[in-house]
């Protein structure tokens, strides 16, 4: 009796997952597709195209110049990236392996800061880029995109070093190495899937940002996600681009997030789920 | 150099960089939050005002308690939905096999997507002419074929939430199906010699096992809805009206579409409150942890 009742609740189990997979997959698709359709195609429920790679091309042609905006974001997302992985590693080092006076205090700040709203800190540097000249540069939404990876960077690599057994440091020291020394060709090496996994984690967070680039970027430096507004014409949203402009903005993302995907969560929810 | 004063070396750039990269900004909104300055009038802050600019935000301005409203009801059904919607795709995916395995690994593509992109997808996907989800809500609710959703207020605050809920569900199923993992396998099978029936144990077995991944999962999304701005900015602009309009939405119309700094900057500070609170309940599931020197 048993057996055909297990066979039914895993055949309903089958059609639930392929509800689910329609439910997250059809705006995806729906959205990439029209990023192939002539612009005739898209204003038309059709689900059978002749595909063409134009769009792609003529959202490199002026006015929208989307290159530049890719440019951009890959720019502000490496440099922010570059930046925050090295100190963020020295610091979950030095969080991982010594009690700190003030530790709990600095913690609790770090991750405070995750959980800020964006829009409480962009204020005060409007403020401050638009008396320093840095509006609409690449410079000034780096050192912004710097206090938005910095905490996951600093709580995926402690908990990367956290998982490495301190005796092959001290093994290590007892045969005279110095503590930088053990920093440098004992952590490091041991450490550098887990700092290349957290790079990784940044860099997507730094390239889907949107806030900080829609309020202090209005021209040289706009990234993709807000290079999307570009594309407006008296007659509507030209949806034909803004598909293609998609299409650059997360495929590359989902690359990188394949790669990471095992670590997402961990980075995600700042170590609380493991 | 000794290990005593290395160990605040090493940590000392990276604190530097978090105090002057959002500490600052937060206590330097909290200072503008106490004038008056027009941006539009003044390139100079103005005088001090003391609480004038909390008071008028909670006293004076409708639409700032609109704001707090939609926030509200937005941060309660998108928590409450992607929870459950979470547990139950999270326990549905949770055995093994190769198509659970696979539709897993897609779990991280919407959630690996820009929120921008997500609002533009979701605003395409509504569109009163073309949008496939509004031919599709036409063709099985009749009435609804001559709505448009997103001109419609109460009906673009519910699309809101499903582009959220859409947007977050995936992540927060990977988050549940770890805590899944992590209930020992020998307490359901227990239950199950016991004569306890699927939900049974799921209830009574599993659920009280997966409190603590609960409870960090509603924290977080709660946090995360409290500030949403990117998707609502893409999807309706907090229209039609102000029936969309989040906090943070509000705080970007006041800050840098009227400039009023001082304003802008008070119902920041606002927000940052409840955000206080749930961030000190969260630090205690961070450190709740087992095994940290």
């Amino acid at each position: 009796m048993v057996r055909p009742n297990a066979a039914r609740n895993e055949a309903i189990q089958v059609v639930l997952i392929f509800l689910v997979l329609a439910v997250m997959m059809i705006p995806i698709f729906w959205m990439g597709s029209a990023a192939f359709k002539y612009s005739v195609d898209v204003y038309q429920l059709k689900l059978f195209f002749e595909p063409t790679l134009r769009n792609f091309v003529e959202i490199t042609e002026p006015p929208y110049l989307i290159q530049e905006k890719f440019l951009n974001s890959t720019i502000v997302a490496t440099v922010t990236v570059a930046l925050a992985i090295p100190l963020a590693t020295l610091a979950a080092y030095g969080f991982s392996r010594f009690r700190l006076v003030g530790e709990k205090m600095m913690f609790v700040t770090i991750l405070a800061t995750q959980f800020l709203p964006a829009v409480v800190i962009v204020l005060p540097f409007f403020i401050m880029f638009r008396d320093l000249g840095l509006l609409d540069t690449r410079l000034g939404l780096i050192i912004v995109d710097l206090a938005l990876v910095m905490p996951f960077g600093i709580w995926m690599i402690k908990g990367f070093i956290d998982g490495i057994p301190i005796e092959i440091e001290e093994a290590a020291m007892i045969d005279g190495a110095s503590r930088l020394q053990v920093i440098g060709r004992v952590i490091l090496p041991l450490a550098a899937p887990g700092i290349v996994t957290a790079g990784i984690f940044c860099f997507i967070i730094a390239w889907n940002e949107f806030l900080f680039a829609l309020i202090l970027t209005t021209n040289e430096a706009v990234t993709l996600p807000v290079g999307l507004a570009l594309f407006k014409a008296e007659e509507g949203e030209l949806w034909h681009y803004i598909a293609a402009a998609g299409i650059l903005i997360m495929v590359p993302m989902w690359v990188l997030a394949l790669l990471i995907q095992k670590h997402f969560v961990q980075g995600m929810t700042m170590g609380a789920v493991k | 150099m000794d290990d005593r004063r290395l160990k605040y070396l090493l940590v000392l750039p990276a604190v530097t960089v978090v105090l002057a990269t959002a500490v600052w900004p937060l206590g330097y909104s909290a200072l503008l939050s106490l004038r008056s300055w027009k941006l539009s009038r003044s390139a100079e802050p103005g005088p001090f005002i003391g609480l004038e600019n909390y008071l008028w935000a909670l006293q004076e301005e409708p639409d700032f308690l609109n704001a707090v409203w939609v926030t509200t009801v937005f941060t309660f059904w998108t928590v409450l939905l992607t929870t459950v919607i979470a547990l139950a795709i999270a326990v549905l995916l949770a055995p093994g096999g190769r198509l659970r395995l696979t539709v897993r690994t897609l779990l991280i593509l919407p959630f690996a997507m820009s929120p921008a992109l997500i609002g533009v997808s979701w605003r395409f996907m509504f569109n009163p002419d073309f949008g496939l989800f509004q031919a599709f809500f036409a063709t099985i609710i009749p009435p609804l074929a001559e709505v448009q959703w997103l001109s419609h207020p109460q009906l673009a605050l519910v699309v809101v939430i499903m582009a959220d809920v859409w947007g977050w569900t995936p992540f927060i199923t990977l988050v549940f199906i770890g805590g899944l993992a992590a209930v020992p396998g020998e307490t359901i099978e227990a239950a199950h010699l016991d004569g306890a029936g699927g939900w049974t144990t799921f209830r009574h077995v599993v659920l009280p096992q997966m409190t603590n991944v609960i409870g960090v999962a509603v924290i977080l999304k709660a946090i995360f809805s409290l500030k949403t701005f990117d998707t609502v900015y893409m999807l309706t602009n907090g229209g039609p009206g102000t029936s969309t309009q989040t906090l943070a939405h509000y705080v970007y119309v006041n800050g840098f579409k009227y400039y009023d700094m001082g304003y802008a900057s008070s119902v920041a500070w606002l927000m940052v409150l409840p955000m206080a609170v749930l961030t000190w309940l969260y630090t205690r599931f961070v450190f709740a942890r087992p095994g940290r020197a």
